[in-house]
């Protein structure tokens, strides 16, 4: 790619500042790839509209999150609230723009630590694979346990281990880094197998180089692009999870401003009418990881050589 | 757009969304469910969307929702209240369970499975002349030996049975006596005062012990196995089928002492979801939805072929405050958390005008009741004085547990805890499972825990026990005082009803002044049912009977 868009950028800038004009090529590449698929800059306005609004939650809220208000239990969209209130008066535009808060860094946190936790493993397990040492064996029983979590219904998984922990954002952070590892593990280890008996490991290996050191400094720098791509498809399903599971309470403790806990608040009044304190947090729900797949989408294509130099020739 | 364009546009979204709601729900519940429509048409069918099936059909070990209606139609008492015409639903039925000092034991009951009863105005022994030719749904004969035998398997299991015999004081079987084939009597060595009044309880029925024996076993010679699923009684109803989690069918005796109820088969079907009982029902595919929300009940009302009776009862909800917990073991600090609640406004909200205020601390519809020492509206500046004086100027944080299965705990926990910010506290909501909850409860570990319940014998004495005789199992507040804990004593030792309602009504000015509870409400019974249903009658236990019903012409 960056051959190509190289060859596509105004030589000066490069010549005076090789650094900024890579940036600016970049970039515009970018602009381009997402005038050729709307669908995309669709996906990182959401994202970025999602993101910015959970930063600026507190300042542009009209009413506390939290704070319920009996006299206008109930109410239908309209001048006051803006998306009405629900069956306790709380102002459910205030926690539609409140949720993504939690949900955003349950999920996040959740994502990371199940990216970093199963890369590690998955780096050592590929690294190590079908060399003939007690390695092997512990390499062949990590792959065949997580076989064995992955076999669980995630869903089912993760409410079983918020019943151990306890029901609490950590908790929940705890099932989503759990249920996910598995993939980043598979990831990594595969990316590792190919990566492993490439010259430039070799030649480190020969120079003197501890395992530890060839792992860290040659392989897994190179074998991140995959797991990179992963992180944002993701986001978006893990948030999806923390919704669930709060909607069948298993999730983060009422009245916290989640996604998820307010469909389950409000779906209830659907029948008898009140569809507001369910729908709009649903819409806001379903929007965001519609959001996070585009961008996962983006991603994955950008990611793969051979699609983004696809990708580059349709650009002209 | 004219106005009354705007109108119609806007009945139309409504409706579809209506109607996409009520499919949403109609695809919740079995398919067999959607054949019922025919079902509830027919007059002698009655369907029923309940919350659950019964787990077990035993009463000495079960106390599941389905459980009490499945009781009340297999098994009969040997005593049962008159019933009266509801004050306030044209239609509806009542025990009256009023004091009535002229009548014998002062009560207006009279016999069921035993035709005449002599009582000991001492309260000392009762004693029932059984009706002669009663069969039970295997055809055996009531005699008095079942009588024996039935307080002999509460000896024998103890549990829920153990708890009756601890009530009326009955220490030894042999208290028991069969004087012949159709009299038998219970004798006490001390009197009390509920040896009448017990007796229509949902839960002391009468079993056929012929049956029993019969499929009893050296392990299991009280027939455990056999009546957790079949039933062995003299009620007006026999078991066809149970399948748990999906109904349980019941068809009428022909041979019931009382004649042949109307409803000829009753089936009794799960449906988990609350709104999509009331869809059900609306749609007319039911013909009972119990256990329904405010909102749905209030909706409900405004449709045609539904109809809602509204009866007062003998539910109340509460919150426990542990006295045996900081800071709850201070009475100025819980005097303060009931100052804190918004009482007025969570009737409103949260059960949309159905429910009167907990203004006592026990079922307003029984003799003896009295809300004169109510004193807790809500006041946040009493409350924060309060708390100023127990030593938290500040405030304290705390946590509060509700049940995830009941839906109006959570709107009242949340509301409670805007209230508390108020005044410094800091609440902690803590959702428990369904499953889990009567554990949490029963523990008594948790600081504030919601409860809902009803003594379902109509007795000031029995009432104030239950929940603040520091003896008592299910004194989950782990309420303690001495002087309340002797007047229950002595209340529970004299057949004198006045003397009794005098030394209850102080233990109620003590309870009151010392709140071991946050009071919320008494949410009142709402029988929804489809209007060309009659007969409805209620009882303090809160459940149904459904040889009680018919369908109007």
């Amino acid at each position: 790619m960056s051959t190509a868009v190289a060859s596509r950028g105004p030589a000066g800038v490069g010549a005076a500042d090789p650094a900024g004009s890579r940036w600016l090529r970049r970039l515009r590449f970018f602009a381009a790839v997402l005038r050729q698929r709307p669908t995309f800059a669709i996906g990182y306005a959401i994202v970025a509209v999602v993101i910015v609004t959970a930063l600026l939650a507190p300042w542009i809220v009209p009413y506390g999150p939290m704070v319920a208000d009996p006299t206008v239990y109930l109410l239908p969209p309209g001048r006051g609230h803006l998306l009405g209130t629900d069956g306790t008066g709380m102002d459910i535009l205030s926690r539609v723009l409140y949720a993504p808060r939690v949900d955003l860094a349950i999920a996040g946190i959740g994502t990371l630590v199940s990216a970093s936790i199963g890369s590690c493993i998955g780096a050592i397990v590929g690294y190590y694979e079908g060399q003939r040492s007690w390695r092997r064996a512990v390499s062949a029983s990590v792959m065949r346990s997580a076989d064995v979590l992955q076999a669980f219904p995630v869903f089912v998984f993760a409410i079983a281990l918020v019943a151990v922990f306890g029901q609490s954002v950590r908790s929940i952070v705890v099932a989503i880094a759990f249920v996910n590892a598995p993939i980043y593990l598979r990831l990594m280890r595969t990316q590792v197998l190919s990566i492993r008996r490439l010259r430039y490991v070799e030649a480190a290996y020969v120079a003197g180089a501890s395992d530890l050191s060839i792992l860290a400094r040659h392989v897994i720098p190179n074998a991140m692009a995959p797991v990179l791509a992963q992180l944002s498809v993701n986001i978006g399903w893990a948030v999806l999870l923390t919704a669930g599971l709060s909607f069948v309470g298993a999730g983060v403790v009422a009245p916290t401003p989640e996604w998820g806990s307010m469909i389950a608040m409000g779906f209830q009044n659907v029948v008898t009418g009140q569809w507001w304190p369910s729908v709009f947090p649903g819409i806001a729900l379903g929007v965001t990881v519609f959001g996070f797949a585009l961008v996962g989408a983006s991603v994955e294509v950008l990611a793969d050589p051979v699609r983004r130099r696809i990708l580059s020739g349709s650009l002209g | 757009m004219p106005e009354h364009s705007k109108q119609s546009a806007a009945l139309h979204r409504r409706d579809v969304l209506k109607a996409g709601s009520g499919l949403a729900a109609s695809a919740l519940v079995p398919a067999a469910l959607t054949t019922t429509r025919a079902e509830a048409a027919t007059s002698s069918t009655l369907v029923i969307a309940a919350p659950a099936t019964p787990q077990s059909l035993d009463s000495n070990f079960d106390v599941s929702l389905g459980t009490f209606e499945a009781v009340a139609a297999l098994y009969d008492n040997l005593l049962e209240f008159k019933k009266i015409p509801d004050p306030k639903v044209p239609g509806a039925s009542r025990e009256d369970i009023a004091d009535h000092p002229n009548l014998p034991a002062g009560l207006a009951i009279q016999g069921k499975l035993a035709q005449s009863f002599e009582l000991d105005p001492a309260g000392r022994f009762i004693r029932f002349q059984l009706r002669p030719g009663v069969k039970s749904n295997w055809g055996n004969e009531l005699t008095a030996d079942d009588v024996k035998w039935t307080w002999d398997r509460k000896f024998g299991l103890k549990a829920i049975g153990g708890f009756y015999l601890s009530t009326l004081g009955l220490e030894k079987p042999e208290g028991v006596k069969v004087e012949g084939k159709y009299t038998v009597s219970i004798n006490l060595d001390h009197p009390n005062p509920l040896l009448a009044k017990l007796q229509p309880n949902l839960y002391a029925p009468i079993y056929d012990s012929k049956k029993c024996k019969e499929v009893a076993t050296a392990d299991d010679p009280w027939a455990r196995k056999f009546i957790e699923n079949n039933s062995a009684g003299f009620g007006p109803y026999r078991l066809e089928q149970l399948q748990r989690g999906q109904q349980a069918v019941f068809k009428a005796r022909q041979d019931y002492y009382l004649g042949k109820p109307a409803m000829e088969t009753v089936i009794f079907r799960e449906v988990p979801t609350s709104a999509t009982r009331a869809a059900l029902l609306q749609g007319g595919a039911v013909d009972i939805a119990q256990y329904l929300q405010p909102l749905e009940i209030v909706r409900l009302r405004q449709q045609p072929g539904v109809k809602i009776d509204s009866v007062d009862a003998s539910f109340m909800i509460w919150m426990e405050l542990n006295a045996k917990v900081a800071p709850f073991d201070n009475v100025k600090v819980r005097q303060a958390m009931n100052f804190a609640f918004p009482q007025e406004q969570v009737l409103k909200t949260v059960f949309q005008g159905l429910a009167q205020p907990l203004h006592g601390c026990m079922p307003n519809i029984y003799a003896g009741y009295t809300d004169k020492f109510w004193k807790y509206n809500y006041d946040p500046a009493m409350a924060k004085s309060l708390l100023k004086e127990a030593g938290f100027p500040s405030g304290f944080k705390t946590s509060l547990a509700y049940n995830a299965g009941d839906p109006v705990q959570e709107p009242i926990a949340i509301l409670y805890q805007t209230a508390l910010r108020q005044i410094g506290v800091e609440l902690e909501l803590k959702k428990v499972p369904a499953a889990t909850f009567y554990n949490a409860v029963s523990e008594r570990k948790q600081p504030m825990i919601f409860y809902v319940d009803s003594p379902w014998c109509p007795d000031v004495g029995y009432s104030m026990t239950l929940y603040f005789n520091s003896q008592s199992f299910i004194d989950y507040s782990n309420y303690k005082n001495d002087e309340v804990d002797k007047l229950l004593r002595d209340t529970a030792r004299t057949a004198d009803q006045a003397a009794r309602l005098e030394m209850m009504t102080k233990a109620q000015e003590i309870v009151m002044s010392e709140a071991p509870w946050v009071f919320i409400a008494f949410p009142g019974y709402h029988f929804a049912h489809r209007a060309n249903l009659q007969g409805f009658t209620y009882y303090t236990a809160n459940n149904i009977r459904f040889q009680d019903f018919s369908r109007a012409a």
